[in-house]
C-alpha cells in the first residue's frame, strides 16, 4: 500500500469515528464524504463502524404507540417509492465485447498462467490439488465456448480484472492484476450475486496477479462481484463492492 | 402461479434479533418491490429500534414520534437504495434513523438554544430495561461499552446518544477536539470487535 504522507488525507481518516456517529458539523460531513467517495478502505471501515453503531442504537430499543404503526402504513400507502439505480450504471465503464477470437487468443496464454499459479498454491492438500486439475478443465471449456465474452475494467480502489465468460458453459474465468494489497488478515473475496441469492466463489490467492479463477454454476441475473473481507472468508459480502458486474 | 402474499411468515416472524439480519436484507428487498407484508415486518422488527434511538436523542416523545415516522417512511420510500453488498440492513435503517434524530435536533438547536441536560450523568446502558430487545444482545452491548475507556466511552456516549458533535463533545469534557475525534474512531473499533461484528 502507498503510504499517504499528505496531512489532510491522514488528518481526515480520522474523523471516521466521528463521522459514522454523525458528530460532525455539515461542511465536515460534507468535506468528509468527498473524501470517502475516492477512498475504499474508508467506505469499508465506515460500514463496519456503523454495524457497531447500529447495535447501539438496537440496544435502546423500546416499543413505539401502537397508532405510530397505524400512521406509517396509512402513509407508506400513500407514498411513492423511489425507483432503484440502474444498474447499467456501474457497467459501462466496461468495455464489454463478444470476442472470440480474442478468447481463445488468451486461452492459451491463462491456462499457461494456470498451471503456475496452482503448482504454487497447491502444496497443501491433495484433494486441493484435483480440484485444481478440475478447474484447468473447466478454464479450457470456458475460454473455448462458442459464445465466450471477453470483458476487461477496472477495480475501484486500484486494479484491473479480465473476465471470460460462457453462458452455454454457465461458468467464466476472472483473473485480476495490480489489486490493492489488502493487510494480512484480509483477502479479496469474488461472489456470484444475484435473484438465485450470495454464492461466495473463492478467495482470491494474490492481490498482484490473482487467477484465473473458475466461477461456476452461473445463474441469470447474477453479478459478479469482489468484496474485501477477512482471509478465512466470509458466507457472505460484509463490506463494499470494489467491483460489481452484470454478467 | 405465484402466490403474493406467502401465507404466514409473518406470523411466525420473531422480533428483532442478531440471527434475523440475513432475513431483513431478503424483506427490505421486497419493500423496494413495493410489498405492504414486507414493510410490515420490517416495521415490526426495526421500528422498536428506530422509535429507541429517535427518542434517546431527541427526547421530547411527541417530536421522537414524527421522526420515527419520517424514518420508517424514508426506509419505505428508499428500499431500493439498500445494498446488501454494503453492510446490513439494520446498520443501513439505523443510520438513517440517527441521522434524522441528530439533524432533528441541531436544527431545533439553532433557533432556541437547546434545554441543558446533563448528558453525562444519564448513562445509557443504565437505563435499557424496558427495551425489547434480547436481553443477551443488550448484555452485550453494555459490556463492551463498560470495556472501553472511561474517555472512549464518555466520547461514545454523548456523540451517539446525546447527538452531539466531537467538537461539542470536547467542550463538555475540557479535552481538545482533536483527542476526542481519535479517541471516538478508537472507540468504535474497539466496540465493533467487542460486538464480534462482521468487518
Amino acid at each position: 500500500m502507498k503510504k499517504q504522507k499528505r496531512q489532510p488525507g491522514q488528518d481526515l481518516h480520522t474523523l471516521a469515528g466521528a463521522y459514522a456517529m454523525d458528530a460532525i458539523s455539515a461542511p465536515d460531513r460534507a468535506r468528509f464524504e468527498r473524501h470517502l467517495a475516492g477512498c475504499e478502505e474508508c467506505a469499508q471501515e465506515i460500514a463496519s463502524l456503523r454495524e457497531a453503531t447500529a447495535r447501539l442504537a438496537t440496544a435502546t430499543a423500546v416499543p413505539p404507540p401502537a397508532r405510530l404503526k397505524e400512521r406509517v402504513m396509512a402513509a407508506a400507502a400513500a407514498t411513492r417509492q423511489q425507483p432503484p439505480a440502474e444498474r447499467e450504471a456501474v457497467v459501462r465503464t466496461w468495455r464489454s465485447r463478444r470476442l472470440v477470437m480474442a478468447a481463445a487468443a488468451v486461452a492459451a496464454a491463462v491456462v499457461a498462467g494456470a498451471a503456475v499459479v496452482f503448482g504454487v498454491s497447491n502444496g497443501s492438500m491433495s484433494d486441493q490439488l484435483s480440484q485444481d486439475r478440475a478447474s484447468g478443465q473447466q478454464i479450457a471449456a470456458v475460454l473455448t465456448a462458442r459464445d465466450a465474452t471477453m470483458m476487461t475494467g477496472a477495480v475501484r480502489g486500484g486494479g484491473t480484472v479480465t473476465i471470460v465468460m460462457s453462458h452455454a458453459r454457465h461458468a467464466l474465468v476472472f483473473t485480476a492484476a495490480d489489486l490493492r494489497p489488502l493487510p494480512a488478515s484480509r483477502g479479496y473475496e469474488l461472489w456470484l450475486i444475484g435473484p438465485a441469492g450470495d454464492r461466495p466463489v473463492t478467495m482470491l490467492p494474490s492481490a498482484t496477479m490473482a487467477g484465473p479463477v473458475v466461477a461456476s454454476g452461473l445463474r441469470p441475473g447474477d453479478h459478479l462481484a469482489l468484496t474485501a473481507e477477512p482471509a478465512g472468508g466470509t458466507a457472505r459480502p460484509t463490506t463494499p463492492m470494489m467491483l460489481d458486474v452484470a454478467l | 402461479m405465484t402466490a403474493i402474499g406467502r401465507p404466514g411468515p409473518e406470523r411466525a416472524r420473531k422480533k428483532a434479533e442478531p440471527g434475523a439480519s440475513a432475513d431483513l436484507a431478503g424483506q427490505l428487498t421486497l419493500v423496494a418491490r413495493g410489498d405492504a407484508a414486507a414493510f410490515d415486518a420490517v416495521y415490526d422488527q426495526l421500528a422498536p429500534s428506530v422509535f429507541g434511538v429517535v427518542r434517546r436523542v431527541i427526547r421530547d416523545p411527541a417530536q421522537s414520534e414524527e421522526v420515527t415516522q419520517d424514518v420508517l417512511l424514508e426506509v419505505w420510500r428508499s428500499a431500493a437504495k439498500f445494498d446488501a453488498g454494503r453492510g446490513s440492513a439494520t446498520a443501513w435503517v439505523m443510520t438513517i434513523a440517527h441521522r434524522r434524530a441528530v439533524d432533528r435536533v441541531r436544527s431545533a438547536q439553532k433557533e432556541t438554544e437547546r434545554e441543558r441536560r446533563s448528558a453525562r450523568t444519564d448513562v445509557p446502558y443504565d437505563e435499557v430495561a424496558e427495551a425489547v430487545e434480547s436481553s443477551l444482545e443488550r448484555e452485550r452491548v453494555r459490556r463492551c461499552l463498560g470495556s472501553l475507556t472511561d474517555l472512549q466511552r464518555e466520547s461514545v456516549t454523548l456523540a451517539y446518544y446525546g447527538g452531539y458533535t466531537y467538537g461539542q463533545v470536547a467542550s463538555l469534557l475540557g479535552v481538545p477536539a482533536g483527542t476526542i475525534k481519535t479517541r471516538m474512531r478508537d472507540a468504535l473499533i474497539r466496540l465493533r470487535d467487542c460486538l464480534g461484528v462482521a468487518h
